[in-house]
This record gives structure tokens, sequence and C-alpha cells, in this order.
């Protein structure tokens, strides 16, 4: 029932497990990051797959899960602290069904399934964001802030406003699904 | 705003039939179909303000430590404020001044080398140690606060606590009324058992399971307001309850002491805890407004404060529980989280989603005017497109005088196929009152036609076989459906369900049937004075193979609970089929009046 939303066939890049890549969206490190499927990158986002912890070997710096949407001007940046004297970056992980809003920075360590982050928000470095949770539009969740599961957000502090409904998991995973099958390409 | 359909939930109320959509009222009765509840017991929608809740564990939403109630029932808490609650008793701690979480910080922080000021994020350092905020940068060596080592911070604060003034006093309180409590727990505990004994509902003797604190609480409430006790759930039901409260208005009232509070109030203020002179002096010489504390940091405190934004102390996190939710009629548990704190998952969920068609509404002039937009957006104003789309601005609303089509779009949870019949309910005018006359004229005057024949919703099938998304299979997978409800559909008076089919033409009817959704199209006609929302309850049964056996349904009919199944049972049909009703309101927005550009147009 709800109409496509089409996007020019030339902009994306789609993979074998249907991630859509935009072409003007900038990914720096890609053997770095890993996409779970079903994944859209929006044009204009950025996502530093570069910023690698020292030392030798592979090192996965940014992963995401299935049907998540990284939104337009997006910048997914892994967190970085100095512990004992060393400088590092650390991982970051991200679940299922997760939905990152337009022009939304991102430095979070964990992000569970099922998130919703709304737009224009700034999610500070080490924040652990657990299942189900929902992040509102605009709102600044400081450094080191843990998100309860099935928790609603919002405000500068980012601050606990109310409990979701027992059934987001569900509602989240339909909404999700059905965005990626309205998200459809457009010869032109 | 795109249209909505909320759920009526009767809320244990007698009559089914919801408040008209004009009405503040109606705002109440409905919800979003995700929040709702369905009890299998009575068969009927239940919603968060009518079920019972149960706190089923406690978990600190910080440090996500699980806190076992018997600790969290046990006194005081480690809680500051011993009435707001249980707070976290580890490691967590809240900033006063903007509620972020505070990290524990060394006072040296490490010179990153670049000549910026370090933000000091681990814990590893020199002692002293403070509490920390990274969104406002207070910090608890402001008001003296310091820590010889970076853990144990609780026990290390319980000594400020335990000797700060409102916490002794709230000591005192407790011991001073210690022995009252416990005397009239003893005598009510006898009251409450009393109407328990005789045969009850099962719902009654829910209500009657309270601690002996609530029953001490309201004892004494009976005790001291005149007239309150007819009003006592406890008492209500039987002569044992009046007596009791007889007998404690002769026992308590008498032996309760007066109590002394440690301080006197009087002399409190010179103290430095606020109040009185003191305060008029400060805010005299007040040359900051953020040196005074705002009324959010303050309030949460259960004692009178300094006004200091200076004297603000960091605030124990207080911790969220699980609750598990029980049906208001029969105490069937509706909802049961599992244990572990951050899990997601649920031992029992009873949610109305999984049973209950899913509706959406929409109007597709709207999202013409919408397309048109995007697509002009997207083809970065190549010239016809984004012309259009300029000429029809503002297309997408409702204007009064006009007629629209809508679309609403049912959608099948149920394994099985469904026969949906959807009904507008008439504004009942039960009295030709002068008040009911001014609301039907106030009333935004449009009219609704919907489809009058029933018509079928194909049965869902698990997610998986939608995910290959490939078209000929849905079409495929579909008409199979259809085939099945082919065998279904013979029940009498359902003929009308597939000779809408095909009419893609045609405003009024079924649109489009895609697996377990089914399209309809319905149609407004807007009055030419029209104002207000487009909004209207929508009544919506549907009828559903049972996997119950007869008996129980003539049961649930007897209860009356639902008079929509209870009909069902009446007209004789085949005992494996049950029809369900439930109210919805639909709203399809704000009708945009005719005045309107009339009025603009003169001030040009």
């Amino acid at each position: 029932m709800d109409p496509p939303i089409y996007y020019s066939k030339a902009e994306y890049i789609e993979t074998d497990t249907g991630n859509k890549v935009s072409r003007r969206a900038t990914i720096a490190g890609p053997q770095n990051i890993i996409l779970g499927g079903k994944t859209i990158i929006s044009s204009g986002a950025i996502i530093r797959g570069d910023l690698r912890r020292t030392g030798a070997g592979h090192a996965v710096v940014i992963s995401l899960g299935r049907y998540c949407v990284v939104g337009e001007g997006c910048v997914m940046r892994p967190p970085y602290k100095t512990y004992r004297g060393n400088f590092n970056y650390y991982p970051m992980k991200i679940g299922d069904h997760v939905h990152i809003g337009a022009n939304t920075v991102v430095e979070a360590a964990t992000i569970g399934s099922h998130v919703e982050i709304g737009k224009n928000c700034v999610i500070g470095k080490f924040t652990i964001i657990k299942d189900c949770a929902r992040v509102a539009d605009g709102t600044i969740v400081p450094p080191n802030t843990v998100i309860p599961a099935l928790a609603l957000f919002a405000g500068s502090p980012g601050r606990f406003v109310e409990d979701l409904p027992e059934s987001t998991q569900e509602t989240v995973e339909t909404q999700t699904k059905r965005y990626y099958t309205r998200f459809q390409p457009l010869d032109r | 705003m795109p249209p909505t359909v909320d759920y009526h939930c009767p809320c244990l109320s007698q009559s089914t039939v919801p408040p008209p959509p004009h009405l503040p009222s109606s705002l109440h009765s409905f919800h979003p179909l995700h929040t709702l509840f369905f009890c299998e017991e009575c068969d009927a929608v239940r919603c968060n303000r009518c079920v019972s809740v149960e706190v089923s564990g406690y978990y600190c939403p910080n440090c996500l430590f699980e806190v076992p109630s018997a600790s969290v029932r046990a006194e005081k808490n480690r809680s500051k404020s011993p009435c707001f609650g249980a707070r976290c008793a580890r490691n967590c701690f809240m900033c006063p001044n903007c509620r972020n979480t505070l990290s524990v910080v060394p006072s040296d922080p490490p010179d990153p080398g670049d000549g910026r000021i370090a933000i000091p994020i681990s814990t590893v350092g020199e002692p002293p140690f403070f509490l920390y905020c990274n969104h406002c940068r207070w910090d608890s060596a402001e008001v003296g606060i310091t820590f010889e080592k970076p853990t144990g911070l609780a026990a290390q604060l319980q000594k400020f606590e335990d000797s700060a003034p409102d916490s002794l006093e709230f000591e005192r309180l407790k011991e001073h009324f210690e022995p009252v409590i416990r005397a009239s727990s003893l005598s009510s505990s006898t009251t409450a058992n009393a109407p328990a004994a005789h045969p009850s509902s099962a719902a009654h003797s829910h209500r009657l399971r309270t601690n002996s604190i609530t029953a001490a609480a309201s004892a004494a409430l009976a005790r001291d307001i005149p007239g309150v006790s007819k009003y006592n759930p406890l008492a209500r039901s039987g002569r044992g309850g009046g007596g009791a409260v007889g007998r404690d208005k002769t026992t308590n009232k008498d032996e309760m002491p007066e109590y002394r509070s440690r301080v006197d109030i009087a002399s409190a203020s010179g103290r430095g805890t606020g109040g009185g002179e003191a305060d008029v002096e400060y805010m005299r010489h007040l040359e900051n407004v953020s040196e005074v504390a705002n009324l959010e940091q303050r309030w949460i405190n259960s004692w009178a404060t300094s006004l200091q934004t200076a004297d603000l102390k960091p605030l124990r996190i207080p911790l969220h529980s699980k609750r598990s939710k029980r049906c208001p009629a029969c105490a069937h548990i509706l909802i049961k989280p599992e244990q572990k704190a951050q899990s997601v998952r649920y031992k029992i969920k009873l949610v109305a989603a999984t049973y209950l068609p899913a509706i959406t509404a929409a109007l597709p002039h709207a999202q013409d005017a919408t397309n048109a937009d995007t697509a002009a957006k997207r083809t970065l104003g190549k010239s016809t497109s984004a012309a259009a789309a300029d000429d029809d601005r503002g297309a997408g609303g409702i204007h009064a005088g006009k007629t629209y089509p809508f679309h609403l779009a049912l959608t099948n949870p149920l394994y099985d196929p469904i026969q949906v019949r959807l009904t507008v309910q008439r504004v009942h005018s039960s009295a030709s009152t002068a008040a009911a006359a001014s609301e039907k004229a106030r009333r935004p005057p449009f009219a609704v036609s919907l489809p009058s024949n029933s018509f079928a919703i194909a049965a869902y099938a698990e997610a998986w076989e939608y995910d290959l998304d490939d078209e000929d299979d849905l079409d495929e997978m579909f008409g199979l459906d259809d085939d099945d409800f082919g065998v279904a559909g013979r029940v009498p008076g359902r003929e009308g369900a597939k000779d809408a089919r095909g009419g893609k033409a045609k405003v009024v009817g079924v649109l489009e049937k895609k697996a377990n959704m089914t399209v309809v199209g319905g149609e407004v006609v807007i009055g030419k004075e029209a104002r207000g929302n487009v909004k209207f309850n929508m009544l919506v049964s549907y009828t559903y193979r049972s996997d119950d056996p007869a008996p129980s349904e003539s049961n649930d009919a007897a209860e009356g609970l639902t008079p929509a199944r209870a009909a069902a049972a009446g007209a004789g049909k085949p005992p494996e089929t049950k029809t369900f009703a439930f109210y919805t309101v639909v709203d399809l927005g704000p009708i945009i009046p005719r005045e309107e550009p009339r009025h603009v147009d003169p001030d040009f």
C-alpha cells in the first residue's frame, strides 16, 4: 500500500546480498566494514572503516546487520580513547533492523537490534544502545551513556522519556523490511 | 500528517459503543493497535489504561544490573529521598545539573599532548577521584565530594547521605510510626480476611491481595476522615470491615503519641538547609541567574534544600522495572517478560496486533501529490513534473465542499482467512435536546461511504515466504490462498466478497488483494461549511475459523462480554466460525475551510 521510494539506479550499487550503497557515500576502509545484507547506505553518508585498532592483522571496524539504513549525511565513526597512555580506536557493532536518521553522527560502541535513531542526533562515544530502543529526532546522547532496552530517549542531554510498547520488536521489523522493499530503483 | 487509524478499548465499560469522535473523550479511549493487548479468556481488547500491572523485576538503567526485589524492598534501599522509590546502590550517579550519567575520573587527567584540555574518561590515575559530567562539565569536586578510590562509590557516599538532615528525619519518623503501623496492620489483616472468606469473584479476591501496609494506610484514612470508609474496597463488602474500622477508632487514635521533629523548623533556615531569611538574603545578592538551582534540579528532594546550584549533590539513578500485565476482568496474564533485564522477549505476550487485522488509511490524492513532489526532486527539476508539482501545491489537503476517495488497507495476522465487514458508526442522536442539536451543528458535516458487503482477507503466511519478494511468487501464493478461501467462503451471507475484485476503476469497494492484505476504497463527501478533522468511528467485524469447541462460545456469550460474539451464536452460524467486532476511529486529517483564500486575498 505504501508507495515505493525511488532512487536513481545509476547512483546505487547493489551487492549480491542485497546491500544498496550510494556512490555518493564516503566509505573509507571498506575492507574493515561488514554489511549484513539488505542494508542501505544513503547518499552523503560517511563511514570511517579506516579508523582501525592499531596492531597487525585484519580488524573489523564497523559491522552492520541486516535491514539497516544509514540515512543521508550520517557520519559513522568508531569511538576512540586513550587507555593507559595508548590511543586507540574501538570497533562499532550494530545489530539488525537499525534505522539511523539523516545527518546523525554515531560514535557508539554497540547498538542492538531493532533500534531506531532519529535524524540530527549525536550519539556520543562508547554509547551502548540495547535492543528495541528508540532515540528521538535531535537527541544529544552524551558519551558513555547506556540506553536500556525498549526505552525512548530524547532531549539534550538525552534522557529516558518512556517505555516503548511490548510489540516494538515486531513493529520495527515489519517497518524496516517494508522500507527495504519500498526502496526501488528508477531508470532515468 | 498521514491519516491515522486507532482502536477502541472499552476499558471494562458496560457500553461497547465508543464516544463520538468529535468529543475530547474520544482521544482517551482509542489507542494505536501496537499498544493494545488481547485477552483470550474474555475475548476482549485491553489497553495500558485498564490492565493491572505488577513489577516482575528491577534493574538499573545505567549499569543494567538486575536488583533483586528483596533488596529493593529492604529498608530505605540506600536512597537519598526515600519517598521517591528505589535507586541503584552501585556506582551509578546522575548529574544534578543536567541528569546525565556521571563518570568517575582521576584528578590528573593524562595530557593528550596537543595542547587541548583533556576530557577525562578513564578511571586510571591518581586519587582523589571525583564524579564528572560529560555533558555539562559539572564535577563533584565543586561541591566537595571526592573519593579515595574509584570503586565502591556508593558506600563511600553513604556516610554523607546518612548524616543528611532529611535522612535523619526520615529515620526518626519511621521509628515513631513503626509501632502504630504494626498494631494497625495486625487489626486490618483480620479485616481483609473476612470478606475473602465467603465466595467471591476472581477479580474481587485479586483486589484483596494487598499487603498489610496498604491495609494499614486505608484503615487510617477511613478512621481519620469521616465517610471515607464506605469507599474503602476492603470494608465495602461485609459487616466485618465496618466493625474493624470501629475498633481501630477506639484502639489506635488514643495511643498515637505526638511527633516532634528533630530540627525545629524556625531555626532550620539558619543552618544552611534553606528557607526563610537566609534565602531572601541570598537572592538579594544574586548576580547570575544560574547560581540558583532551578525547580527541576531541586524538586525531587524530599526535603527543602538549599537554593544554590553550588550545593547540588550527585543523585543516585532511579531503578527501572520490568512489568507483567494482567487482564483487569479475569486476571489472566497478558504480558510476562523474561527475567533477564535486557531481554526483549516475553514468556507470555498477548498483543492485539496478533489477533485483530491491522488497518492503515491513506488518501490517494495526497500520496499522488507527494509522489509528484519527490519525483520532481529526484529528477532535479526536469521541466514538466516540477511545473506540475508547483501548480497543485497543497493538493494533498482536504478541501471543504469536495469529494475524496480514501483507501483502507487491512492486514490479516491470523493463519486462517477472515471475512471482514466495515460499518461507519452513525452518531446516534439519543435525545433531541438542545445540547445535542448544537453539537450536531458544530460537527463537521461530511458523509462517508464504505463497501457494505463483507470481503475476504487471505491468511497470513510466514514472513520468509515473502522474503523472496518475487512478484510471480507472491501472485501464485495469493492465488492459492484465494482458492482456499473459496472453500471457507461457502458459509451463507458472504457472496459479496469476490465480485468486487477486478473492479479497479470504482472508488468504493475492494480495490486490491495482495497476500494477506486487502485494500478497500471508501469515499468521503465534505460539506461546504465543514471544518475540523475528517474523523469517524468505524465498526470492524470479522469472522474467523475458531479452534475452540462450541460450548465455550456459548459460555462467553452468556457472560455478555462480547455482544458481537453473542450475536454470532444467536444467528445460528456453524460453530467453527466466530465473529469478533471492534471499533476504530479513522482520522483522515484536517479539512481546509473554504473561506481561507478569501480571507487572504484582501490583505494583498
